[in-house]
């Protein structure tokens, strides 16, 4: 434990309970919380100490210590980099260290480990597909997610199709991933991507309720999910290859996707800044731009097609 | 083995993220810059763009040195690279007019300390320490320019309510050329094949990013 607990980690800060071997994990990569290389390889460095101490941790819990920003996602700045550097290995192994952090929650059971994660705020594209995996996933009913990737021409690659689909069924991720749509936290409860939905201020709460009503019954739960995984599971193959298909299209990402993600980034850095709205509120007016651009098209394509005396005299 | 490039963005990632979430730069970002501090930038900006050639040159002229043959291929990039960016400070000055700063006033003014340090640094390193640390200074740049060009130049344009690209056109020429140019320049850099030469990117990239966050900050 002093291993585990003694490392200088500056992206995540960990907290135990003995009492009910409990690993909490809190996320503070600032000022904007996403998934970073240097985040990333903490987090592996915790879960690979977790894994070298076996039995040692039976909850596992994960919050976010940045106010109203559960996870933003993938590193946007690192992104453009290496799309203009045409850099599909690095793209390719960016991808792979995201689909080893939830292919280790995919499997948390193997370990005797429940998974429960708790969202305060906005968990988006990547952010959301870090959240699937866990065993619980409560939301706080202001905290809202998606997979807005779509918007500007890419899809969520590591592993949105595949636990969405076995939590939510194929509607349901056809639905959210080509869309790009943002979903409150009820409406993400709806589609059971979220199992509880806490009210505001009420999330550690419910973290508290389900590690104890979990921890009595820990063996026989756990038995279940193991079962439950093998009743439908997900190959890791499959994320690998997902992976290597979101770096090879994020290469033909154009300038214009590019200028969206990069709006997406001033939003991210604006609400960084302490304003009231941030990512979540860009994306809503690229949802809105983008319909509004469609609308424009379909009328042009119908006046053109039926000689529209309005256009054609 | 990965590629050196995986490599260089790894290992100097935090230092370009150091930047990136820099208060300053976050801040104009997200909201611009009053037209005196972007001023007081493109006259730093200035400064670094006019040497950038130069040390280019001095990195160049040691490449193919008895010992440093291997960097032939690098030295013709060099050469290249140079001819593309030939006169891009007087885009600067540009850019300092059209906000009201007189083409001999940009000329004239005295540098500060961190650009003054970046220079010396670079200047140093491509003649005295190793001539791939001028690839270094050319990646860190690049980064900066491709990466966060177009995001701070949408900011200025709008917070100071330029017309077009007058006044940002350096910003945001150089945010759209660098596509191919870090490209290409990734090709180079996977050429980089010693350990001493790629230790020397790596430095001078982190030098150049924290020497950049230093001028941003005292902006």
């Amino acid at each position: 434990m002093p291993g585990l607990l003694g490392r200088p980690y500056k992206t995540i800060r960990l907290e135990w309970s003995s009492d009910l071997q409990l690993l909490r994990v809190r996320t503070c990569v600032r000022p904007i919380q996403c998934y970073t290389l240097a985040a990333m390889g903490e987090l592996q460095q915790m879960l690979n100490d977790i894994s070298a101490n076996p039995g040692l941790v039976r909850h596992f819990v994960m919050t976010s210590d940045v106010p109203r920003v559960f996870n933003f996602g993938g590193d946007l700045a690192l992104f453009v980099l290496l799309v203009r550097a045409r850099d599909v290995e690095s793209l390719k192994l960016y991808g792979q260290r995201c689909v080893d952090l939830v292919w280790w929650m995919e499997n948390a059971a193997n370990l005797g480990i429940h998974t429960t994660v708790l969202s305060q705020g906005d968990t988006l594209g990547g952010g959301l597909e870090s959240v699937l995996p866990f065993h619980k996933v409560i939301f706080e009913r202001s905290a809202s997610g998606g997979f807005p990737e779509v918007l500007f021409n890419l899809f969520p690659g590591m592993g949105a199709w595949d636990f969405t689909i076995r939590k939510g069924g194929y509607a349901v991720a056809n639905e959210m991933i080509l869309s790009g749509r943002l979903f409150s936290a009820e409406e993400l409860h709806y589609r059971r991507l979220v199992d509880v939905v806490a009210e505001d201020g009420e999330g550690e709460e419910a973290v508290e309720r389900v590690v104890h009503e979990v921890d009595p019954r820990h063996r026989g739960t756990l038995a279940a999910l193991r079962a439950q995984r093998l009743a439908a599971p997900i190959r890791y193959e499959t994320l690998t290859a997902i992976v290597e298909q979101w770096a090879e299209s994020a290469l033909g990402l154009t300038d214009r996707d590019l200028r969206l993600m990069e709006r997406l980034a001033r939003a991210q850095a604006r609400k960084a800044g302490g304003a009231a709205e941030g990512a979540v509120e860009e994306l809503k007016r690229m949802e809105l731009e983008n319909a509004w651009g469609e609308r424009r098209t379909g009328a042009d394509r119908r006046a053109q097609a039926v000689g529209d005396r309005r256009t054609h005299g | 083995m990965l590629p050196f490039f995986a490599d260089l963005v790894t290992a100097t990632d935090e230092d370009r993220r150091a930047f990136e979430n820099h208060p300053v730069l976050l801040d104009a970002v997200a909201q611009g810059m009053a037209v005196e501090r972007y001023r007081a930038l493109l006259l730093e900006l200035y400064h670094v763009v006019w040497h950038f050639n130069p040390v280019c040159a001095a990195a160049a002229s040691r490449m193919g040195d008895p010992g440093h043959e291997a960097l032939q291929p690098v030295r013709h990039f060099m050469y290249q690279h140079m001819h593309e960016e030939t006169a891009h400070e007087t885009w600067v000055l540009n850019d300092l007019q059209a906000i009201g700063v007189d083409p001999a006033a940009s000329q004239g003014h005295t540098p500060g300390v961190y650009t003054l340090a970046l220079n010396g640094y670079n200047y140093w390193a491509a003649d005295r320490r190793h001539p791939c640390t001028a690839l270094g200074m050319l990646y860190a740049l690049e980064v900066i320019a491709s990466v966060y060009g177009g995001t701070f130049s949408s900011a200025i344009r709008e917070r100071l309510l330029l017309d077009g690209s007058a006044g940002v056109s350096f910003i945001e020429s150089h945010a759209t050329m660098d596509t191919q140019h870090m490209a290409d320049l990734r090709v180079v850099l996977n050429h980089v094949k010693d350990a001493d030469s790629r230790a020397a990117v790596i430095e001078s990239t982190r030098v150049n990013f924290h020497h950049f966050t230093r001028i941003i900050e005292a902006i």
